[in-house]
């Protein structure tokens, strides 16, 4: 079937607006969608998205992590193998991240990544035929925002939810920045690592981010008050 | 196969017939004998897709870059200052022509400028003599 833009679609569809503006224009396909001889078809269930100028992606609920090239994710080292990490990412097959890819790590100056740690890193190659490859460091050597994640509290959402509090036009961050100290990692493989002062924020925070998957802007700004003014005693 | 070399620019026949064209023609002629079997050699290789493959689909397989995200790693109210400190440097890099602070103003340049070129150059526009000097 014929779908335009803001459709649900289903695998199958084809769509002729994306074919026409194709043939004049550069066109990116974002995932979802799928390049065939006659014409571009969606391969996944949801709403087909376009963001100008050519940016078409069929946004869809999913809960399953498929590794793909630059995104920062939340891994758990689970086997030191010579010269890499193995870190489960939530993916089909678990990650490489090689222990010279830290900022300032030589071959004798290892990191100190231990079984078991939550590490943010960034996939540095994502195929459907190979192990993914993470790295720690930005292409100038620097971690960043990159590295391990020490104490706080990690868990899993849909990858849904972590694109919608990453959306700029999303006010959940916004309405929370201003409340208490916190500290928030979010992967794009649907895992949220959270840290705060106290047990107390940390729940908050993470009940906060849980809650707002299916609320409207509006909603959120509300539960965000509502959170605060019970975290500060105002409401017990 | 025959299409791709329909759609390669050509030079016209009575061209390559000219004298000085002689390599030319030798050289296109065994450019066709080379190429002549490709078309039955890579059959098996060489799908539908790849000959009607144009180059205006880019693929991505991250929402990364579909929708404007924002970095994931997030700091608030000191808890990291570290974190912190590059969140305050993305949000300057991304609006670089909101207002520099100045040491002087743009009037005040413009005017000191003014009396700095006077002082150094009297003349507005070289005298003939100027110019001739400079010729020698």
């Amino acid at each position: 079937m014929n779908v335009a833009i803001d459709d649900v679609v289903l695998p199958g569809d084809h769509c002729e607006e994306i074919a026409t503006a194709g043939e004049k224009s550069k066109v990116i396909l974002g995932p979802g969608l799928r390049k065939e001889i006659d014409g571009v078809f969606i391969t996944k269930a949801g709403v087909l998205r376009k963001r100008a100028p050519n940016t078409f992606w069929v946004d869809s609920y999913q809960k399953r992590y498929v590794p793909a090239r630059g995104e920062n994710v939340i891994g758990i080292v689970t086997q030191k193998a010579g010269d890499i990490f193995r870190v489960e990412v939530g993916g089909s097959c678990s990650a490489s991240l090689s222990y010279l890819s830290f900022e300032g790590a030589t071959k004798k100056n290892r990191p100190s990544v231990k079984i078991g740690d939550v590490i943010y890193a960034k996939m540095l190659n994502a195929s459907k035929d190979m192990e993914p490859e993470l790295v720690c460091v930005d292409s100038h050597g620097k971690k960043g925002r990159l590295g391990v994640l020490e104490d706080g509290f990690v868990f899993k959402c849909s990858l849904n939810l972590i694109r919608k509090i990453l959306n700029p036009n999303c006010p959940l961050l916004g309405s929370l920045k201003n409340e208490w100290p916190f500290e928030l990692a979010a992967g794009m493989n649907g895992r949220i690592w959270i840290k705060a002062k106290t047990m107390r924020e940390t729940v908050a925070v993470g009940n906060a981010i849980l809650g707002s998957e299916y609320l409207s802007n509006e909603e959120i700004k509300s539960m965000c008050t509502n959170i605060a003014s019970i975290l500060a005693g105002h409401i017990s | 196969m025959a299409n791709i070399t329909t759609k390669k620019p050509q030079l016209p026949k009575s061209v390559l017939d000219m004298k000085f064209m002689k390599k030319t023609k030798e050289r296109i002629e065994r450019e066709l004998e080379n190429t002549h079997d490709h078309g039955n050699l890579y059959s098996n290789i060489i799908t539908n897709e790849m000959r009607s493959a144009s180059g205006n689909y880019i693929s991505e397989s991250s929402f990364l870059y579909c929708e404007d995200l924002i970095e994931g790693r997030l700091s608030f109210k000191g808890m990291n200052p570290d974190i912190e400190k590059l969140m305050v440097l993305e949000t300057q890099a991304e609006q670089p022509n909101s207002e520099m602070q100045k040491d002087v103003s743009d009037e005040i340049l413009a005017k000191k400028f003014k009396a700095f070129n006077k002082r150094k150059r009297p003349m507005e526009t070289p005298s003939k003599y100027s110019f001739i000097k400079k010729r020698k």
